[in-house]
């Protein structure tokens, strides 16, 4: 009985309920048309929804391969992503389950290779991996290759409900965290290492069958007993249920990231300092109460005018609504920034300049980040950082990995969404109306010589290091998978 | 209870002769407590049963001509998904086929996955007017609970759910609140996307927010007020009269709304006669209507070609974000917003040296040449824009073809038109289907081309079929197709005057009340120096009520008619004149329309007389007026008991710029005066008012008025004399 909702328009929690009952195609269209609509906005819930999409895609359509299940979620994704180029995380999204969908295949695939079915472990396998890579791949930071977890305790570590269910029989190593960037974990980093990407790109060791895709073991096995039609039923079937327990890490990480960016918060933030803030971002928001458990500091907040000036205000009140809630219509509130004890100053976008030499540092939140270090943010960021360049103030960047774009456009004009004028002027004003041209842009691109350092649930990089979590976390096959004559 | 409310009203008004009992048992069933409904129902107007589009609706339902490369009702339909419809029921008149055809297959069709709607059902009717569609909809019994009501052109992106709370929320409360109109708040200044002409004046309440009275108010009648019930004034403490609401016709109604239409025949329009109508019986049927002024977001109808043209820059402006062009709301669009406000689709050709500036929608696969500029402008697939080029604030649709050193300014051209080299397409010309314009014609302002069939008019012969129309070739060349479309017979109302022009403007209309007031200001304000100018310009709008044949013309042609009878027979005239006092209340005709009306049908019977019986003008106009009561007549009717001077003066005018067009115009002008002023209908003063404001024009006076009253010159002279003789008189005395 839905009782409890106040209205018809459908947004991100109606979107979620339908996926239950209605049919895959219109499950599609209506996030097509949600995104068209601006229905469903935003990073975090356009990348929850892409994620709850394709865990339908990957349930419910038929496919017997894996060619063809990437050529279903390429033509989905396809869909999505031209209904709204804007919103980035879409994309990304699409990609992530690409990549994860390549590395199972791959992963069966290897296994088919080696079917020696009980007496290889999947460490060891990894290990070889690990060689092999490590010699032909450019030369890792030891940041990031610190850790060669082994499978078996990387399950322990992700907790069950992650891994719950999917003991396969072939003695398939277990589920690899490259799929998604969990970092934190029981609140202490796990740097996470790239050679799991890396092992999954097909080399002419690991896949001997050819570059077809089918599993064909015959040729190699001769003597396994199962023909080839029953074993590619079961491969799909554990395929899918690899693929669809992926999604979930990536719709479970795009829950926790908030949480995970603010755990680097107190090696960033500094007793005493005043901060600059802009917009009402949870990232940030969380970001910095975390801080403020052990710290007193001061946030300067410039309200953005006018396209979030309203939520801003409302944040800077204490009233930012928890993003976990929000779709119960009602809403829970986070913890207020005064409450923490942080002393909040809220001012006017055209001030900036004139605080900056107070201000120690600058936190700003993003809408996306594009492979070259810059990023797309709330209009009025750049004025920000670019003050912030002049003051020589760092400018610390907040944003969740799946933010992250590989995408690189030809013109940054092209990533600018230009909105609704009537936030500027009232459209009761008929004489400016009729006289004046208003443009309302929403976003601002950020180069990245304005940025000092972002943050990530993955941890702190330079801007000019972000090209390494792009090919970290997106085959190369797969980053421009929406344009078809880009591809080779 | 609203339910069992409904059904006693259905049962009372007897309007409807389908299943009265059945629907009234179906909702009977319904329990009270079942305040909200599983979903959300919607009833589209997909046309309007107006002739506002002419000529471009001859051939496509009004709902798909295409606002910004998009049909229209994609517009409506898309904010009906955005506001979470479940099922849609649309009303279409004209070209029924075409908008089903349509929707079946776009996305809509529930059979297509990516509809956002359990059902959508074309109901075909024959309706012709809202008020039949309306209680149509009563009889099907489709209406379960609250729906909306909107019109098949809406442009919107509001979210309804506010709206819907507060109006569910009042109906818990008071089940007589069945209707919520939402209006867009449109600032007190002038505004593009308000109605122009036609303004609509609402009494809101706004302790309540219920409306209160309702009213339309337009330049043509003759008096500039509100009547306001004076009960209304007693029993409410607060009362706002807004003239400055943009009325987007999207109103949440409970099926009460359907059962008062039943109820009343006579209602027509949703606004004038339902809206007006249920406000007025408050007291008869307790309902009331409320508003939900919103200051947010963009809501407008396309009701007219102006509003065509308003609204397409507000999609341009991007006031109707997320309804823009780039978010490419039909399946297989692709357009991109570029910086500078151009949005193109892909495989456009721009020439190097071409300009496509700001606020300029360019469709797939249109190409412009060299040195072309476009701005302002939306342009449709397909298009061929030649060389130098110069396109301004007009709206092209798909395929058509520009030849080279054309000018558009302001215009529409229709799908398939092929304009030659070196032409000029003035303010305001539309340019229909597959009209073919050859090289170097000059397009006038306002001009209307079309190349469909009409249906033949009863004028032209008996037949009722439809003929194609020869080309035109003064409008459209040699070698072109198409001819200049004629509305005049189509103007079924005053209202449509305002309506039927893409440029909204007043100059070709007959603002009587107004010509009347600067008569009447000039004459008390006594200022000779400027007397002469603007009685010229009253002059003017008298003579243009005869041609343009625009304001009242039913009256008009009725009274006429109805009076030339009473003159021909030679009846009493008491009939005449209950019949013609009928007419003007109903009509609303102002003091002056009505003395036009009289004077045409005496000069019209003077010189019947004349001619058939070939009476001497004299004598016919004494024929004329011994008619039993006619002079009684025209001493109450046409100038008043006051015997006002101003309004001799004003029937003097009307007869002598009647005469103008009639056989011996002068002859009959003086036989008349003389009668006049034999039987005291005038009397001298008026008649000297009357001729010196004349010879006070001297040159300016147009040539033809001044022939006309030359012969009543001698008449005049001898008036003077008499007076004068009147004054020596008494001087002597």
């Amino acid at each position: 009985m839905p009782s409890v909702q106040t209205g018809y328009a459908p947004n991100l929690k109606v979107f979620k309920q339908s996926l239950k009952t209605a049919p895959l195609e219109s499950s599609i269209e209506y996030l097509i048309s949600l995104l068209k609509r601006r229905q469903i906005k935003n990073s975090r819930p356009c990348a929850i929804a892409t994620a709850e999409l394709l865990r339908q895609v990957v349930a419910k359509s038929r496919w017997t391969d894996v060619g063809k299940l990437i050529a279903r979620i390429q033509d989905v994704g396809q869909r999505l992503i031209e209904a709204q180029p804007r919103e980035m995380a879409v994309g990304n999204i699409v990609r992530r389950v690409l990549g994860m969908v390549r590395d199972e295949a791959n992963e069966d695939r290897t296994e088919d290779g080696s079917d020696t079915a009980s007496s290889i472990g999947s460490p060891k396998r990894q290990h070889s991996h690990t060689e092999l890579t490590s010699t032909q791949g450019p030369p890792p930071s030891s940041l990031r290759f610190s850790s060669t977890t082994e499978g078996s305790d990387l399950s322990e570590v992700n907790g069950d409900d992650v891994f719950g269910g999917r003991s396969t029989p072939s003695g398939r190593p277990p589920l690899m965290a490259s799929h998604t960037s969990y970092a934190v974990v029981n609140g202490v980093p796990v740097q996470q290492s790239m050679f799991n990407l890396l092992s999954a790109t097909p080399s002419p060791n690991a896949t001997p069958s050819g570059p077809s895709g089918t599993n064909s073991p015959h040729g190699n096995h001769p003597l396994h007993a199962t023909t080839l039609a029953e074993r590619m039923i079961i491969t799909s079937k554990d395929l899918r249920a690899e693929v669809i327990n992926g999604i979930e890490e990536i719709l479970d990480e795009l829950e926790q990231v908030d949480d995970q960016i603010a755990a680097y918060a107190q090696e960033h933030i500094h007793s005493n300092e005043i901060i600059l803030t802009h917009s009402s971002s949870v990232s940030v928001y969380k970001f910095l109460l975390k801080a403020a458990e052990k710290r007193k500091f001061t946030v300067i907040v410039a309200e953005s005018y006018p396209n979030d000036h309203e939520e801003t205000h409302l944040a800077a009140m204490g009233k930012m609504k928890d993003p976990e809630s929000e779709e119960d219509g009602e809403g829970v509130y986070l913890k207020s920034l005064q409450a923490a004890g942080i002393t909040v100053i809220l001012m006017t976008d055209a001030s900036v300049f004139a605080i900056m030499s107070r201000v120690n540092k600058v936190i700003l939140a993003t809408h996306a980040v594009i492979a070259n270090g810059g990023l797309i943010a709330a209009a009025g960021a750049r004025l920000i950082a670019k003050a912030a360049k002049v003051h020589r103030t760092p400018v610390i960047v907040v944003s969740g990995v799946y933010k992250l774009s590989p995408e690189y456009p030809f013109e940054f004009e092209s990533l600018i969404e230009y909105g609704d004028p009537g936030n500027i002027v009232g459209y009761h004003d008929g004489t400016l109306v009729d006289n004046l041209e208003v443009d309302n842009p929403v976003y601002d691109y950020v180069p990245p010589d304005l940025v000092d350092l972002y943050i990530t649930n993955l941890g702190a990089h330079a801007p000019s290091y972000l090209y390494r979590i792009v090919a970290d976390h997106y085959k190369t096959e797969d980053i421009n998978f929406h344009k078809p004559e880009l591809q080779f | 209870m609203s339910h069992a409310q409904k059904s006693a009203k259905g049962a009372g008004g007897g309007g409807k002769p389908v299943p009265k009992s059945k629907k009234g048992g179906a909702s009977g069933q319904k329990k009270p407590e079942d305040e909200r409904e599983e979903t959300l129902q919607a009833v589209v107007l997909a046309d309007s049963f107006e002739t506002r589009f002419i000529p471009f609706t001859i051939e496509t339902p009004r709902c798909l001509l295409p606002l910004a490369n998009t049909p229209l009702i994609e517009y409506t339909l898309e904010f009906l998904a955005m506001s979470g419809v479940a099922d849609i029921y649309i009303y279409c008149g004209a070209h029924t086929t075409e908008v089903e055809t349509y929707l079946q297959t776009s996305k809509w069709h529930p059979s297509s996955p990516a509809s956002p709607f359990i059902s959508l059902e074309i109901v075909k009717t024959t309706a012709r007017s809202i008020g039949d569609a309306m209680r149509d909809l009563d009889s099907r019994d489709l209406i379960t609970g609250d729906f909306l009501l909107v019109h098949g052109d809406l442009v919107s992106n509001l979210p309804i759910d506010a709206a819907l709370a507060a109006h569910r929320a009042r109906r818990i409360a008071d089940k007589n609140a069945i209707m919520t109109m939402i209006l867009r708040a449109g600032g007190l200044g002038s505004h593009r996307t308000k109605s122009k002409g036609i303004e609509p004046v609402f009494v809101i309440d706004p302790t309540k927010n219920r409306c209160l009275h309702y009213e339309e108010m337009h330049p043509l009648q003759a008096n500039k007020y509100v009547n306001i019930d004076p009960e209304l004034l007693s029993t409410h403490n607060e009362m706002e009269i807004r003239t400055d609401l943009i009325d987007c016709g999207i109103d949440i109604c409970t099926p009460d709304v359907l059962a008062l239409w039943a109820e009343s025949f006579d209602y027509e329009v949703p606004r004038r006669h339902f809206l007006h109508g249920v406000l007025k019986d408050y007291e008869l049927n307790g309902k009331t209507i409320h508003t939900e002024i919103v200051e947010e977001h963009y809501a407008a109808r396309v009701f007219n070609l102006q509003s065509y043209e308003s609204v397409s820059k507000d999609v341009l402006g991007r006031w109707t974000y997320p309804l823009v062009p780039d978010s490419n709301l039909i399946a297989g669009q692709s357009y991109k917003f570029e910086r500078g406000g151009l949005c193109k689709e892909n495989g456009v050709i721009l020439a190097r040296t071409c300009k496509a500036g700001k606020r300029t929608v360019l469709g797939k696969d249109t190409s412009i040449g060299d040195g072309s500029v476009i701005s302002n402008s939306i342009i449709g697939r397909r298009c061929q824009i030649g060389k130098n080029v110069l396109i301004n604030d007009s709206y092209i649709w798909d395929d058509v073809a520009v030849g080279d050193g054309t000018t558009v300014n302001r215009a529409i051209i229709a799908n398939e038109v092929v304009i030659g080299k070196k032409c000029k397409l003035q303010p305001g010309s539309l340019i229909s289907y597959g009209v073919r314009i050859a090289d170097n014609k000059d397009i006038k302002s306002g001009s209307r081309i079309t190349r469909a069939k009409r249906k033949v008019d009863d004028y032209d012969s008996e037949d009722i079929s439809f003929e194609a129309v020869p080309s035109d070739p003064l409008i459209v060349g040699e070698g072109g197709e198409g001819y200049a479309y004629d509305n005049e017979e189509d103007s079924d109302d005053e209202a449509s005057a305002f309506h039927s022009n893409l440029i909204y403007s007043t100059a070709h209309l007959n603002i009587s009340s107004e010509s009347i007031s600067t008569l009447r200001s000039d004459i008390s304000a006594d200022t000779p120096t400027e007397t002469p100018r603007s009685r010229t310009s009253s002059f003017v709008s008298v003579s243009d009520d005869g041609e343009a044949g625009s304001s009242n013309e039913g009256f008009h042609k009725d009274a006429v008619a109805g009076l030339l009878d009473a003159l021909r027979k030679g009846e009493d005239f008491d009939g005449a004149k209950l019949e013609f006092m009928g007419l003007r209340l109903s009509n609303n005709a102002t003091d002056h329309q009505m003395r036009r009306a009289i004077v045409v049908a005496f000069t019209k019977y003077i010189s019947e007389l004349v001619e058939k019986e070939s009476l001497g003008a004299s004598e016919a106009a004494k024929k004329a007026f011994s008619a039993p009561g006619a002079v009684k007549f025209l001493n109450e009717q046409a100038v008043g008991l006051e015997k006002e001077e101003d309004d001799q003066v004003d029937f003097l005018i009307c007869l002598q710029k009647d005469l103008v067009h009639r056989n011996n115009g002068a002859v009959v002008l003086a036989a008349v005066c003389q009668q006049l002023y034999q039987v005291e209908v005038i009397e001298e003063e008026g008649f000297m008012k009357w001729w010196n404001d004349a010879e006070k024009l001297g040159d300016e006076e147009d040539g033809e008025m001044k022939n006309v009253r030359e012969r009543t010159q001698v008449f005049i002279d001898w008036l003077q004399e008499a007076e004068e003789d009147d004054s020596s008189e008494e001087e002597s005395d």
